[in-house]
């Protein structure tokens, strides 16, 4: 067993909204600081699938899992104080989400919340999560100005960094691109890749090339089963399943 | 040539016609409507700014402060500025015995003279009485030695009037000194005379002059009997001549004089001057009141006396002497009394008399507090509430019922809440009538409101904002402390200005739940008057519709100033979420 490489352990996971079955018999681990792209059609799951991995499903009425979900070593449905462990798997959302209040409130929002109240050292991580996040050289002069007059990508961009200021350890990205132009997709590629270094990415995309662009791993997804799930390259040029082909090649989805 | 599928169509162009109906018949409406608010609330502001009343009077406005060197004066705690002859002389007949129906004020009418056989006393009593034979104070007229001793007493005394040498009185501040007017324009009875069931009534100042000028020449002008006019001058040098140069008020070039009688004296002439408005018929001419009521007195063993009193029954006496074309009695004026109702010194003084006079300082200050404490009261409640309904309560039946709850509250008569705030707050608890009473029932009755705008407020922050902090690590609490009410804050402001609109304009359950004091609040269990209160009591209480409408324009104000800090409040949290 090398659990210990591994950051998220599935197995056999099984998930329901009410009587409708989202997940079946899911199993697949995440290794640590690589991105794991999740694909497929709308509805296959994958988003579902994301969510469970810092239990934001639990918000849900009405969701009853099954199976197994390790995360660390650790099952997240047992005995886990779930703000921990949120505090360790972070999430960016589809659509920028950034609260009414100033950037600098915005990223100073997680560390506050966790207690820390010292100017100094949040003033540190405010200017360390936005430098990370390639958003500091842009808002620098405007901090607390209210972070809605920012742009649609530097909005997203200053997600990331309300995310990485709470210091987590996987990052779990909900199609982080779907609402964004060109270049500011290209400006959040580009950090992903330079945040593979220091944690563990899972981005759920529609794009298959944004997939094949970043990710080390990919898995793709359909009608709430785990079809294939391989090494990029093998997903894209080798697929072993007829489905994984005829989806990588636009033939539906 | 334009498509004819596009503009020449007939259905086309029906359709573009009855759009414009439309168009005009709703922009007509809406006008309609802007243009009644917009004269509602300018009647209000205008009356509420300017008073404008009309008067009936036989005396002239004109004031004399010091009348044959005589001065009224009263105890400081009155507001009399001014006093009318006929009142004067009424409150030392016994006609009057409090001040109610003098200026309003409540308490007993306390007059006091000199003794009359001292010089100061025949001089007070000469005033009064005008040369009336018989002196006949009333028996409420309390009589005192000297002038000092009654100025003493009016100094002590609440109550108190005086007619005491203006000498005695110069630059004393422990007594109040009310200017007495006492001109009137007299008239001959046979002027008076019924015509067709109606005679010569309320005089505009005009038709008054244009008697006493001779411009006028004949009484049938103004609704009187065939009568040539006949205007007399006062003699000259006499007392009355005097006061007239001083207001004026000259008598026409072309006024008949009255031969000077043979003595030549000035009391002498102007008995003879009063003799001739008695007894030429069509005679007008000014007259000094307390003259006017001497000669009643004099001449009420003869036949042909006119009364001199406020109002009609002047006329109606004289109308029944008129036949014998002697007699006399004074013109009644009808004037204007005008002036700006809401002066600056309406706001920074405080009411005395039921509010008939100061002004409205300490009702302004216990509306801002009954305003700062119910919002402090209903404003964490009714956001509590909310979020329970929101964030917490499980949405089922018993939320359901909770909200149809909330919903008929908020539609309840505001005076049921005052019944409930009475027995509960007031008596069951013992709070008495005071501002905590009446808050806490504002704070009741606002509460629905509050909760189902904060309600709404809530409930459309986004998911995504709160989803967005709870994957942050945020505790629930947190996140609706930190992200969800500040996100909401403006919808909630909303609803909290709704709430405390309602609140300042109430009325009906702060009557039985704050008390009516109109003295400054002076601590949560003291009864306080609120604004609206002030309006509703000094209308039905008859006190004064002028400074109802004076405190109605103060409250549309204090409402506008709310709704404007709470929209710059909103607007600025907008442009930070925004």
């Amino acid at each position: 067993m090398d659990a210990a490489m591994h950051k998220f352990d599935v197995e056999n996971l099984d998930l329901w909204y009410g009587q409708t079955q989202a997940l079946r018999k899911v199993s697949l681990d995440i290794e640590a600081n690589t991105i794991t792209a999740l694909i497929g059609p709308s509805g296959c799951g994958k988003s579902t699938f994301l969510r469970v991995l810092d239990r934001m499903n639990d918000l849900i009425d009405g969701v009853r899992t099954e199976g197994k979900v390790l995360y660390d070593g650790t099952d997240i449905f047992g005995e886990v104080d779930v703000i921990e462990l949120r505090k360790k798997v972070g999430m960016v959302f589809q659509k920028p989400n950034p609260f009414p209040m100033s950037i600098y409130d915005n990223i100073a929002y997680g560390p506050r919340v966790h207690g820390i109240k010292d100017r100094k050292t949040l003033d540190e991580l405010v200017e360390r999560s936005l430098a990370n996040a390639a958003l500091l050289d842009e808002v620098k002069d405007r901090l607390h100005k209210p972070a809605l007059g920012l742009s649609g990508g530097q909005q997203q961009r200053l997600c990331i960094a309300r995310v990485l200021a709470v210091e987590p350890d996987v990052l779990l990205m909900d199609e982080p691109t779907s609402a964004l132009d060109p270049v500011s997709t290209a400006k959040i590629e580009s950090l992903l890749d330079e945040l593979k270094r220091r944690y563990t990415i899972v981005i759920v995309t529609h794009n298959m090339q944004q997939a094949g662009r970043v990710s080390d791993r990919t898995g793709f997804f359909l009608h709430g089963e785990l079809i294939e799930y391989a090494a990029t390259k093998d997903i894209f040029f080798n697929p072993r399943d007829e489905r994984t082909e005829n989806y990588i090649s636009g033939r539906f989805g | 040539m334009p498509d004819s599928r596009l503009t020449g169509d007939r259905t086309h162009r029906r359709r573009l016609r009855s759009q414009t109906t439309a168009f005009a018949v709703i922009r007509g409406l809406s006008l309609l409507t802007i243009a009644i608010l917009a004269a509602i609330i300018g009647f209000i502001l205008w009356k509420g700014l300017r008073y404008d009343n009309e008067t009936r009077s036989t005396v002239l406005p004109w004031t004399e402060a010091a009348p044959d060197g005589l001065a009224v004066i009263v105890n400081r705690d009155s507001a009399l500025g001014t006093i009318e002859y006929p009142v004067l002389l009424g409150a030392f007949t016994d006609e009057y015995i409090d001040w109610s129906k003098i200026d309003g004020e409540d308490g007993d009418l306390l007059p006091l003279a000199i003794d009359p056989s001292t010089p100061d006393g025949a001089a007070a009593e000469r005033l009064v009485f005008g040369g009336k034979d018989i002196a006949a104070w009333g028996g409420l007229v309390e009589t005192l030695p000297d002038a000092a001793s009654v100025i003493a007493k009016v100094a002590s005394t609440p109550g108190t009037i005086a007619v005491v040498p203006a000498t005695a009185v110069e630059g004393r501040k422990d007594i109040a000194r009310a200017g007495l007017r006492r001109i009137s324009v007299a008239a001959n009875a046979s002027a008076l005379a019924l015509v067709d069931n109606r005679q010569v009534d309320a005089l505009e100042d005009g038709q008054l002059s244009g008697l006493l000028s001779g411009k006028t020449a004949d009484w049938s002008a103004i609704g009187g009997p065939a009568l040539p006019v006949t205007p007399l001058a006062p003699p000259a040098g006499s007392r009355l001549a005097a006061v007239l140069a001083e207001a004026g008020l000259g008598a026409a070039a072309n006024a008949g004089s009255v031969p000077a009688g043979e003595a030549g004296d000035g009391a002498a002439r102007e008995a003879a001057y009063l003799e001739a408005l008695a007894t030429r018929p069509g005679a007008v001419g000014y007259a000094f009141a307390e003259d006017l009521a001497a000669y009643e007195a004099r001449g009420s063993a003869e036949p042909a006396a006119a009364a001199v009193d406020t109002g009609g029954t002047a006329g109606e006496a004289a109308s029944e002497a008129a036949g014998a074309a002697e007699g006399i009695a004074a013109l009644v004026r009808h004037g204007r009394d005008r002036g700006w109702n809401l002066t600056p010194s309406y706001l920074v003084e405080a009411p005395r008399l039921s509010g008939r006079v100061g002004g409205i300082s300490t009702i302004i200050l216990n509306t801002l507090w009954m305003l700062i404490l119910t919002v402090l009261l209903a404003a964490p409640l009714g956001v509590a509430a909310a979020v329970y309904l929101v964030e917490y309560a499980k949405q089922g039946p018993l939320v359901r019922i909770l909200r149809l709850g909330t919903e008929t509250l908020a539609g309840i008569p505001s005076i049921i809440f005052g019944l409930f705030g009475m027995l509960f707050f007031v008596n069951i608890l013992h709070f008495g009538f005071g501002l905590l009473s009446g808050c806490l029932t504002l704070t009741l009755m606002i509460l629905p409101t509050i909760v189902r705008t904060s309600e709404e407020a809530l409930k459309s922050v986004p998911r995504s904002l709160r989803e967005g902090s709870l994957a942050l690590g945020a505790s629930k609490l947190q996140t609706i402390a930190r992200v969800v009410i500040p996100a909401a804050a403006p919808g909630i402001l909303t609803g909290l200005i709704l709430g405390v609109g309602r609140a300042v304009g109430e009325t009906a359950a702060l009557l039985f739940t704050m008390g009516s004091d109109y003295k400054a609040a002076r601590g949560l269990f003291s009864s306080a008057r609120v604004l609206s209160a002030h309006v509703y009591l000094l209308f039905a209480e008859g006190i004064s519709f002028d400074r109802a409408f004076s405190t109605a324009t103060v409250l549309i104000f204090v409402v506008l100033a709310f709704n404007f800090a709470a929209k710059r409040l909103v607007g600025r949290m907008g442009r930070n979420a925004a």
